[in-house]
């Protein structure tokens, strides 16, 4: 079992992924999360799961600063506080109706999720440009043999054969799954990044071949 | 033109879709497709011997290809949605209309599997089926680094539409959209069109419409 030490935080996905005005949904250890973005750009992560009847927040939408329910429209702020019951738009919810939330830091282009609300900040990532996500059945030992090298204590995997353009960043998750971020060293080019795209499906899919032959477990 | 038509059925979503961006005007003919098996009976076989839905009938013109019928309608209606004169994005969209033939086949098979009981191999289907999201994927990565946000050009063509609704409808046959970013910016893209029209399992984007308002009963 590999343990990366990143603290209480979880690389959850790049910041390209989530433009403003949209919630997408992730994965930290403790559970599913709604991650999201308001019109002003700011970031919030709250447990995907409405107070009001259990139906995922990452289903919902955003306007303006507020994370809205698809279910009933229940409307959540920042701080997790419900500011609005469509069905009695003249009550002021209550203080106890909260989405339980998550610290949530922008770092280099990647979004980090908190377990507990950390003292710390998340790595950081010096000279690495992200290029996309990906999920894959495969473990961290898996990917690390058909990239031919070890993970850092941060996840950090930087295949063999492509050195000096590529780096992997790893996030195992709860279900055996493992998101990748795939980041771009140096300078890159349209046709750069599409090469680099390429060889990320390759390694995944030796990843995955290793992994269902249990060469790596 | 009349349009032999399922609700539930996303590649008679895809023609209501398209007509519904390009602006044309469909008859609707409902199809008692399940349970009633209209589709596999004489008067409609007699239409497409194929007994499959979506079917065009326009005139003596009688289409029952989905894919076919997204061009007739984008030719008449909207040329635009149609690939240019360049060699590249005439290929990429014959490309991804023809991969939206395996879509129909696997996470349209799965869909079926789980929501009306057709007999198939899930576990199969829904493999296929990511294998098809992941090339979708990386196709739509690709696409977003040559500075396009659709599959054949910075426009959306009648591919965008042929592949749209039996990936939006995944969930149903049990296949997660969730570890794909570039196909949820692109869903959301199509999902922002004007004219866009929903089926169930496919719903709008709320948020571009302002917020509705409610008085509070005073019962």
């Amino acid at each position: 079992m590999h343990t990366l030490t990143t603290g209480p935080w979880t690389p959850v996905a790049l910041s390209a992924d989530l433009p403003v005005g949209t919630v997408i949904p992730a994965r930290i250890p403790a559970g599913s999360i709604a991650l999201w973005r308001s019109e002003s750009g700011r970031l919030s992560a709250s447990a995907d799961r409405c107070p009001h009847r259990g139906m995922s927040l990452s289903h919902g939408f955003v306007r303006g600063e507020n994370l809205s329910c698809i279910y009933h429209g229940w409307s959540y702020a920042r701080s997790g506080k419900c500011v609005r019951i469509p069905a009695h738009p003249g009550l002021e919810p209550p203080e106890a109706i909260r989405a339980k939330t998550f610290a949530v830091e922008e770092a280099g282009g990647v979004i980090w999720v908190a377990t507990d609300e950390a003292a710390t900040t998340p790595p950081v990532l010096e000279g690495l440009m992200p290029l996309r996500s990906m999920t894959t059945s495969a473990g961290i030992a898996a990917i690390e043999a058909a990239a031919g090298a070890k993970a850092t204590a941060e996840g950090l995997v930087v295949p063999a054969e492509n050195a000096d353009t590529l780096c992997l960043l790893l996030s195992a998750r709860d279900d055996g799954q493992t998101l990748i971020h795939v980041l771009l060293k140096g300078e890159t080019t349209a046709d750069s990044r599409i090469a680099a795209s390429r060889v990320a499906e390759s390694l995944r899919r030796a990843a995955e071949d290793l992994q269902k032959k249990g060469i790596a477990a | 033109m009349k349009l032999y038509d399922y609700i539930l059925s996303p590649s008679c979503y895809k023609v209501r879709l398209m007509a519904a961006l390009t602006g044309v005007k469909l008859e609707l003919r409902p199809v008692d497709f399940h349970p009633g098996l209209e589709h596999r009976g004489l008067a409609l076989l007699a239409l497409n011997p194929a007994g499959s839905i979506p079917i065009i009938e326009d005139g003596d013109l009688i289409l029952t290809e989905s894919s076919a019928i997204l061009v007739y309608l984008a030719a008449q209606a909207a040329p635009e949605w149609l690939a240019g004169t360049k060699p590249e994005e005439a290929a990429r969209v014959q490309q991804w209309l023809s991969f939206s033939g395996r879509l129909t086949a696997n996470l349209g098979g799965a869909r079926l599997h789980e929501m009306l009981l057709r007999t198939g191999d899930i576990d199969a289907l829904q493999a296929q089926g990511i294998a098809a999201l992941r090339e979708l994927e990386a196709g739509l990565v690709e696409q977003n680094l040559r500075g396009q946000r659709f599959l054949a050009a910075d426009r959306p063509t009648v591919a965008d539409i042929a592949c749209f609704p039996y990936v939006a409808l995944a969930p149903d046959g049990g296949v997660s959209l969730d570890p794909y970013p570039a196909i949820r910016l692109w869903s959301r893209a199509l999902r922002s069109l004007h004219g866009f029209v929903e089926m169930p399992g496919i719903h709008r984007l709320h948020e571009l419409k302002p917020e509705p308002t409610v008085e509070e009963s005073k019962a």
